[in-house]
């Protein structure tokens, strides 16, 4: 189906903007030795990890304990709650009211629709509550990123394979239907994490 | 492609793309699932897969494949009446009705999934489903209604 | 004031007649009855009676003109024919029927006349019956404006109590009893011993006999259908996916097409680019209409995709690319070169003495949007041409479609369909015409097409704008003088352009909804101002009144304020109008008007007279850090008779949901000349989840039957405004609200 997509891609004349990584693409996971990279650089790092975590490609869905994702970004006025009424539940996939997938379709190709619903090879769902991020700062968001407590027990080689694996995070940064996609790159992304995680974890408040 | 539609068998020469509602609509000649948006905002178009609701706009042929479709005719028939068209009616919750198969079959998941659903379930449950000619009371109503109808069957 | 001295240059739908038609009507046309288009093709053994009842040895048929776009209007015209027929639901069919001049409708005159609907002189009922007299010479046939009540009201329980008269005397004949010893019931007459004939049995014997004309109606008290609950014709069809609609009808042979028009409306397209979508699967042809291309294919879907597919270069807009340029064409209006009229002037504004507040209002573009995208089938032969499609003007729509294939109208054939919402977008005729452009290109061939949502929220033709200017005064705790004046583009000008009327003439429409209000207040002066054609519009559910009546009773509110008087205490000091003083009356007693309310919440009351229908609404909110809640709503609405009280709920409700909704968030604006907004995420009006509990009662104290399709919308935006004031202290002057306030 990848082929038939491309064709219909190039037949319609489309241009996928921004990424080079796509959904379903692989990244290389190779981190800087042990100690090679100081603080600061660490901080750089992730002074641009912040700027993809706060992107609403990602921020949209990174939503709190009201389990309700947000509409947000360059095509909104202003931020809002998912219109509809709509909300996840505790389950975080909507189980308990409307699932998800009732409108994000499991898909093996970009639903490049404008304003349709985005839908990856995967259930679509939001974060974890633990990993609030919509309108947090970047301390906080630091602080809970390299907290196993608060991300699952992930190091920074987990956090890195969980970019690797999970197809909704590749989709933020080749989300179709004209959408403004999160910004750098998923490699330069895995990158940055893996620098981060090398320098320490550092956050400002350290 | 191959779907059991409504409990048949039939089949689709359609690509994998191509939504199951344009499916159901012109290759298989189920008309009681509407076109409204396309893009998931209106929920005129949903039926059950593998006995979910779900949006036929967005859902790719080729995703939908072998799943088991009940679409609006399948639910219940003029004769005999599923307890939420049964609610619809004596409620006269349509207007101009091109929303209500949706809205029918998002009610029907709904009480599936939560047999007595409070009035703040229903209202996140189906603000998916837009009416332009403002049914929502009598949408309301007739969700409690069929809930007592399921209850008592 | 002079009001009838002023008549010769109002907007006159009788001026566009002559227009049109180049008709001169004397007394005895305007008196002659229209040929019965059932006659026309009458099987044998069949009879009718009149345009809206056949009775064949099968079945009884009973025409319901007026199209039904969701407003239950085949129910209640139905029932209104069986009322005096004696036919019971479930024993006769109900169809559309052919459009014909015979069912030109009586009731649309009104609303293009500059007069109060509650002003019954004399001199005013002649002009009335003037301008119906016009529209029947044209055998203007047509749904809108509410008026499908009014039309049919005596009129088609005249063609039941004719054709149940003359199915007696067909009994009589071939009994030999008496007339007077006959009664009906069930579809049949029953003869004193017991016995009973069916209507349908009488058919063929009745057809022999020349048709009853003159029969007294039954009294109101005798009805059994009138005023009781009805199950409606369509909700089984409509609750279980069985009915079709115009986008479900399947001709034989039939291809699936759609559009893209230059969505800068009126531009033209300077050439295209096809990108292979002819290559794309399933494409059968790709083919040039005005201003745009149609991709012709197997299937909707596949349409959709090639149409995307191709490039199209754009020629301008014949208006403002930027939508601040249409604001700054309305504000350039208020000079007196573009005064269209002055509707009121009572007492004197300027001199009245009190504490002065100004005001200003805007009220945007919205689009209609009904949840079933316009769609048409069209299949041209060269002998013949025939549409499928729900519309509301079908014999304008027979006449454009014949200009355009070159085919003689007769040879024109409409069959209208169920409509899934209109709000007005249904009175419009480009779909069609685009439809048969395309059917046109390949002749034989029934083409059905559709738009995308894209489409047609790029190609609608949205609610005028609308900016109101407001002055007044208040002195001693009360109101003493107000001043409006609103400038807008002609929504009648627009409309009428596109089918070739231009009509002459001050728009009543700018003004609707203000003027007209029956309220004595001693210094009151109304004035409206015509703007230039901006962006096309065309008639949105209520048309005028939604702005105007925004501005007007917000307005009002105001100054009630600033008075420190109680907003419906000041409104029934000054109301002067017996059925509308009943009104308010009414919905302060079902809201417990004046009770104590919570912390953070607000009630607000709007008045409002359109469509001849006086309607008052009570809003109440809640304000929280998340946003304004709404709570509850009550409303009234006087319609003089209620025909159906299930379908009357129906519809109150719909319209304040309808209004409320739109006035929350709905806008459309204009970017390059394009609508900015594509699709129902930026265009959503009211969810469930904000939907209130609506209480309603219905009153008939107005001595004239009304459509209560439009008139409880344009209360719903100023109720909803003043109830966010006395909750916020928070004044919107515009719409949508949520530019300023956010709404749970």
């Amino acid at each position: 189906m990848k082929l038939t997509f491309v064709s219909l891609s190039l037949a319609l004349g489309l241009v996928l903007t921004g990424p080079v990584l796509g959904a379903g693409d692989n990244v290389e996971i190779n981190p800087p030795a042990e100690g090679s990279v100081n603080r600061e650089d660490g901080l750089a790092a992730w002074d641009r990890i912040y700027e993809v975590a706060s992107h609403p490609r990602c921020a949209n869905c990174h939503t709190g304990a009201d389990n309700r994702p947000m509409w947000s970004g360059p095509s909104y006025g202003r931020a809002r709650k998912h219109g509809m009424n709509v909300n996840a539940g505790e389950s975080r996939i909507g189980a308990e009211f409307v699932l998800c997938s009732t409108c994000h379709a499991y898909r093996e190709n970009l639903h490049d629709v404008p304003h349709a619903a985005p839908q990856v090879a995967m259930n679509w769902q939001l974060a974890p509550v633990e990993a609030e991020w919509f309108g947090k700062s970047s301390e906080y968001i630091c602080n809970q990123l390299r907290d196993p407590e608060r991300n699952d027990g992930r190091d920074y080689l987990a956090l890195a394979e969980h970019l690797d694996h999970d197809l909704i995070l590749h989709w933020a940064w080749n989300p179709g239907g004209g959408r403004e996609p999160a910004p750098y790159d998923l490699q330069s992304h895995v990158n940055d994490i893996l620098v981060w995680g090398v320098a320490g974890y550092p956050c400002v408040n350290d | 492609m191959e779907f059991t539609v409504n409990g048949e068998k039939r089949e689709a020469d359609v690509e994998y793309d191509m939504p199951l509602l344009w499916v159901l609509r012109d290759e298989l000649g189920l008309k009681g699932t509407k076109y409204g948006c396309g893009v998931a905002q209106c929920g005129a178009c949903t039926v059950h897969v593998d006995g979910v609701a779900v949006r036929s706009c967005q859902l790719a042929a080729g995703e939908a494949e072998g799943s088991d479709i009940t679409t609006i005719e399948g639910l219940g028939t003029p004769e005999t009446l599923h307890a939420v068209q049964e609610a619809w009616v004596e409620h006269q919750v349509a207007q101009c009705g091109y929303c209500q198969s949706g809205q029918i079959m998002q009610a029907a998941a709904l009480l599936d999934q939560d047999p007595e659903p409070s009035d703040e379930v229903i209202d996140i449950v189906m603000s998916g489903n837009l009416c332009r000619c403002g049914t929502y009371p009598r949408i309301r109503a007739a969700v409690h209604t069929a809930a007592k109808k399921l209850q008592e069957a | 004031m002079g009001r009838l001295r002023t008549i010769g240059r109002r907007s006159f739908l009788i001026g566009s007649a002559a227009v049109m038609g180049g008709v001169a009507f004397g007394t005895y046309m305007v008196q002659a009855p229209h040929d019965n288009p059932l006659a026309k093709d009458l099987a044998e053994g069949s009879a009718t009676f009149n345009p809206w009842v056949l009775i064949s040895p099968e079945k009884i048929t009973l025409i319901a003109p007026h199209a039904d776009k969701g407003q239950g209007v085949s129910s209640a015209q139905a029932a209104l024919i069986a009322e005096e027929l004696d036919v019971e639901f479930g024993q006769f069919e109900v169809s559309f029927g052919k459009p014909d001049p015979a069912y030109w409708n009586h009731a649309m005159s009104e609303e293009g006349l500059p007069f109060k609907s509650t002003d019954d002189r004399w001199a005013v009922e002649r002009a009335r019956a003037t301008m119906g007299g016009a529209l029947k010479v044209m055998g203007m046939q047509g749904t809108g404006g509410s008026t499908a009540m009014a039309d049919s009201f005596h009129k088609l329980r005249e063609a039941g109590a004719a054709a149940r008269e003359t199915l007696k005397l067909a009994a009589s004949n071939r009994t030999g009893v008496p007339v007077s010893e006959l009664k009906t019931a069930n579809a049949a007459v029953q003869l004193p011993d017991g016995t009973e004939i069916k209507y349908t049995e009488l058919a063929g014997e009745a057809a022999q006999i020349e048709p009853v004309r003159f029969v007294k109606l039954r009294d109101p008290s005798e009805w059994r259908l009138i005023g009781k609950p009805m199950q409606r014709l369509d909700i089984l069809g409509k609750s279980t996916g069985t009915l079709d609609y115009g986008i479900d009808v399947e001709i034989e042979g039939m291809v699936h097409a759609t559009i893209c028009v230059n969505p800068r409306q009126g531009g033209v397209m300077k050439g295209y680019k096809e990108n292979g979508a002819r290559e794309m699967r399933g494409v059968i042809d790709i083919v040039e209409i005005t201003n745009g291309v149609a991709v012709v294919a197997d299937n909707t879907w596949r349409a959709f995709q090639a149409i995307n597919a191709i490039e199209c270069d754009w020629g301008d807009a014949p208006y403002p690319h930027e939508q601040a340029d249409h604001w700054t064409a309305i504000e350039d209006s208020f000079v007196e070169a573009q005064l269209d009229d002055e509707w009121r002037n009572d007492g004197d504004v300027d001199a009245a003495s009190g504490e002065e507040i100004t005001a200003e209002y805007r009220s945007p573009y919205v689009a209609h949007a009904p949840m079933e995208p316009l769609n048409a089938i069209v299949q041209v032969t060269d002998a013949r041409v025939d549409i499928w499609t729900g519309h509301q003007m079908p014999i304008i729509l027979e006449q454009q479609i014949a200009a355009l294939t070159e085919h003689d109208v007769e040879n024109v054939h409409f069959h209208n369909q169920w409509i899934g919402g209109s709000f007005g977008h249904r009175l419009e005729l480009d779909y069609i015409k685009q439809a048969a452009e395309i059917a046109n290109q390949m002749r034989g061939t029934p083409v059905k097409m559709t738009y995308t949502r894209e489409e047609d929220f790029a190609h609608d033709f949205p609610r005028h704008i609308a900016m109101g200017r407001a002055s007044g005064k208040v002195a001693d705790g009360k109101v003493v003088s107000m001043s409006l004046d609103i400038a807008a583009p002609s929504v009648l000008g627009s409309q009428m352009s596109r089918v070739g009327i231009t009509v002459p003439g001050a728009d009543a429409q700018i003004p609707a909804g203000s003027w007209n209000n029956p309220y004595a207040l001693a210094n009151f002066r109304m004035r409206s101002y015509r703007a230039p054609e901006l962006a096309p519009v065309s008639s949105w559910r209520a048309v005028g009144a939604p702005g105007a009546g925004f501005f007007f009773d917000s307005f009002l509110d105001e100054l009630i304020h600033a008075a420190g008087a109680d907003p419906m205490e000041e409104r029934l000091r000054l109301i002067n109008h017996k059925p509308s003083r009943k009104v308010l009356e009414e919905v302060a007693a079902l809201s417990n008007w004046g009770s104590e309310m919570g912390e953070n919440q607000g009630r607000g009351v709007a008045f409002i007279e359109s469509f001849g229908a006086p309607v008052a609404e009570v809003i109440e909110v809640t304000q929280s850090d998340a946003g304004i809640k709404i709570d509850k709503a009550f409303v009234v609405a006087d319609v003089g008779t209620v025909v159906d009280p299930i379908n009357f709920e129906n519809l109150v409700m719909g319209g304040a949901i309808f209004g409320m909704g739109h006035a929350m968030n709905c806008e459309i604006t204009y970017s390059d000349g394009m609508a900015e907004q594509s699709n129902y995420h930026a265009h959503e009006a009211m969810r469930m989840y904000q939907c209130p509990e609506i209480v309603i009662k219905g009153l008939e104290n107005g001595h004239k039957i009304r459509g209560m399709g439009e008139p409880t919308v344009p209360p719903a935006a100023p109720a909803l405004g003043n109830a966010i004031f006395a909750a916020t202290g928070q004044r919107i002057r515009e719409m949508p609200f949520h530019k300023h306030i956010d709404f749970v």
